[in-house]
């Protein structure tokens, strides 16, 4: 019997869901290997009854909805995963956590009646995440490596090492933070072939924090020549700042 | 009666589908349901920096990050009084092409075309009796038409190509930024994507062929149709007047007193214009512009209104010919990056991103998106952080007129069973192409 596969979406822009219909024939591909018991974006069947080997679960869980839908896939599912930045960290709705309980959304509506406003939080605090494929937004290269380990039963090992490994720009002048930038390759899960540095945008962090990262270290070089204001509000991008203030101490 | 659909698969982002219709056919109520929750992107950047603002925007949407960029950094570069390079726009405007033709053939073929298939279209399943044909599963649908599968995919990867070879990366570009790209792409790697080309052309010519034999439903009404307009070319990256029904607006006019936006029904802000809805997206901008579109698109559009004893009238009638237009518009795309290409490789590509001063402004843009006019809106204080932003999608602003499109449609197919009238209701949602996820932003 081939393994069952759900692709689930909770609030988010699907950009992680895009990235694997990006891949195009490849993923074709994969799903002939599995049967995709539920991925709304390209079926009509109803969400299935039974049970379900592995769970893909991206974006944020902010309606009741979401976290209901979350829940149930969670009761029916062996391994779930979270899948990207939103759901493993937070994303980019969770900037708002640190602006004011009702300061942001005021500015787009007055009356805040019927409107579903909680503090962002990850996937984790609501359900047990078996796995995460990190990144904003995932890598689909990444995804089918893992997804491949993950339909057998197995929970894949990620290499816990810094972006900065992987980065081209290592070593050379142009290094960002050689150049006193606040990037944060150092302390970043590689894994992204260091994508944003190789195209010129400092690392922010959007795979989450490497196991065994030094935190302490890179913030008080940073603390050398960015104030502390700058730094934090890069953190807040991808939703690690939260991670880091945990880490520091 | 009821009608309800719960969840709406197949469209970007989540929504439902309700209406309450009295015996006598009268409909009561109509709606459509976001179930999404908001996600507070224009409140998330105000008080950040405005360099921030093209990694933020971008995660409005999955499917279309490349106009939410290029539109933020083009306001800001309005506020702030930055000129780009010739060869920056040129980028641009490949940029976006790709775009538009990797969103409309992921539409076309993945996400609508079950829903227009019977067998009494030339695309018959062989052995099966006229009937209408279900196909719930994408993955049913690749097995079935498997031509029609590779051909829309090989026209998705030559333009995910050149967004990626642009922006670093195909979903959420890493290279845009407000004053051009942190690096420029390598000419030759542009050059080696003209390779493919003639084959692509082929397989978007086939696929004008697939969707030119499609069934589409009976459906006729007024609709105000808005784009933006121009003289000189196929309008989509950036001009200055937006034309509505018979109206010739500029930008800023239209944005500032004519769009009228509803904060009553949370998380989507949906507008009208004089009181009255209006349609985007593929077909209003060649209701308003065809005249410019490429001539392969323009024959194609003329031989399949011939084909199937359409007036203008009728084709501009029925936002079911919404999935024609994509098809037409990729054409003319596709001939479009070809030649920006080629324009791109004979020109010098001058500094990859302006240097630019802090100060405070304000500034607007309207673009193109697949889906019809993005407006946004941006005002920066002297530190150079946001002040206000404010950012109208298209699915937005086409909400009230896919409603309206649904309370006329309904009394129609009121005789068909509770099955077949579901079917044809996401039928009608599903061509518009709608991204709950940018009108929820």
């Amino acid at each position: 019997m081939r393994p069952k596969i759900a692709i689930v979406s909770l609030t988010c822009d699907e950009g992680c869901e895009f990235v694997l219909l990006d891949l195009g024939e490849r993923l074709f591909n994969f799903f002939k290997k599995i049967e995709l018991v539920d991925f709304s974006l390209i079926e009509e069947n109803p969400f299935p009854k039974g049970k379900i080997d592995v769970a893909f679960v991206e974006g944020n869980p902010i309606t009741k909805e979401d976290i209901k839908l979350l829940k149930e896939v969670r009761k029916k599912t062996k391994i779930l995963v979270a899948l990207g930045n939103c759901a493993a960290l937070g994303g980019i709705p969770e900037m708002k956590n640190y602006q004011g309980k009702e300061k942001t959304i005021r500015f787009i509506y007055k009356k805040l009646k019927g409107i579903a406003n909680p503090d962002i939080k990850e996937i984790d605090n609501f359900v047990k995440v078996d796995f995460t494929i990190p990144g904003c937004p995932i890598s689909g290269e990444e995804f089918l490596k893992y997804a491949n380990e993950l339909v057998k039963g197995k929970i894949p090992e990620i290499c816990q090492n810094p972006v900065c490994t992987e980065c081209s720009l290592r070593g050379t002048k142009n290094c960002f933070l050689s150049q006193k930038k606040n990037c944060f390759g150092l302390i970043t899960l590689a894994g992204c072939g260091a994508i944003c540095p190789k195209n010129g945008l400092l690392c922010l962090g959007c795979r989450g924090i490497f196991k065994g990262a030094n935190v302490k270290n890179l913030l008080n070089l940073l603390e050398k020549f960015q104030n502390q204001k700058e730094i934090e509000e890069n953190l807040e991008i991808f939703g690690i700042k939260d991670d880091v203030n945990n880490l520091k101490n | 009666m009821r009608i309800s659909i719960p969840h709406i698969h197949k469209i970007e982002g989540e929504a439902g589908f309700w209406a309450e219709v009295a015996k006598t056919g009268q409909i009561k109520e109509l709606r459509l349901k976001t179930l999404q929750g908001l996600r507070q992107i224009e409140g998330i950047l105000v008080g950040r920096k405005v360099q921030e603002v093209p990694i933020v925007v971008s995660r409005i949407c999955g499917i279309c990050p490349v106009v939410h960029i290029l539109n933020a950094c083009m306001a800001l570069e309005k506020a702030l009084e930055i000129k780009v390079p010739v060869s920056t726009d040129l980028l641009r405007k490949l940029f976006l092409a790709s775009q538009i033709i990797h969103s409309h053939a992921l539409h076309l073929f993945f996400l609508s075309l079950p829903d227009f298939l019977d067998t009494s279209t030339s695309l018959s399943v062989k052995g099966e009796r006229s009937r209408t044909i279900d196909i719930e599963n994408d993955l049913d649908l690749l097995k079935k038409f498997k031509k029609e599968a590779r051909a829309a995919i090989k026209i998705r990867d030559f333009a995910l190509k050149i967004t990626e070879t642009i922006g670093g990366r195909k979903v959420h570009p890493i290279t845009p930024t407000i004053g051009g790209f942190r690096k420029l792409p390598p000419k030759e790697e542009l050059k080696k994507i003209l390779i493919d080309f003639p084959s692509v052309l082929n397989s978007a010519a086939f696929l004008t062929k697939t969707f030119q034999n499609l069934t589409y439903p009976v459906f006729k009404r007024k609709i105000n149709f808005a784009s933006l307009f121009s003289r000189k070319e196929y309008p989509f990256f950036q001009e200055n007047l937006i034309k509505i029904s018979d109206d010739k607006i500029s930008i800023g006019d239209f944005y500032s007193n004519k769009i009228e936006e509803d904060f009553k029904i949370p998380p989507v802000k949906k507008t009208k214009y004089k009181g009255e809805p209006y349609m985007l997206g593929a077909l209003g901008r060649i209701k308003n512009n065809g005249q410019l579109l490429s001539f392969q698109a323009k024959e194609s559009l003329e031989r399949f209104l011939k084909k199937n004893n359409l007036s203008e009238e009728d084709f501009f009638g029925s936002s079911f010919y919404n999935l024609f237009s994509q098809i037409i518009e990729i054409l003319h795309f596709l001939e479009l990056s070809r030649n920006l290409i080629k324009e791109i490789l004979e020109s010098d590509l001058e500094e990859a991103q302006k240097d630019f001063k802090i100060d405070k402004g304000s500034g607007l843009s309207a673009m193109e998106a697949p889906r019809g006019t993005l407006f946004t809106y941006f005002e920066i204080d002297k530190g150079g952080r946001i002040l206000n932003c404010n950012i109208i999608t298209p699915t937005a602003q086409f909400l009230n007129n896919l409603e309206e499109d649904l309370r006329f449609y309904l009394p129609n197919i009121s005789k068909l069973s509770q099955k077949e009238k579901i079917r044809k209701i996401r039928a009608l949602i599903r061509v518009y192409d709608p991204c709950i996820s940018c009108a929820t932003h």
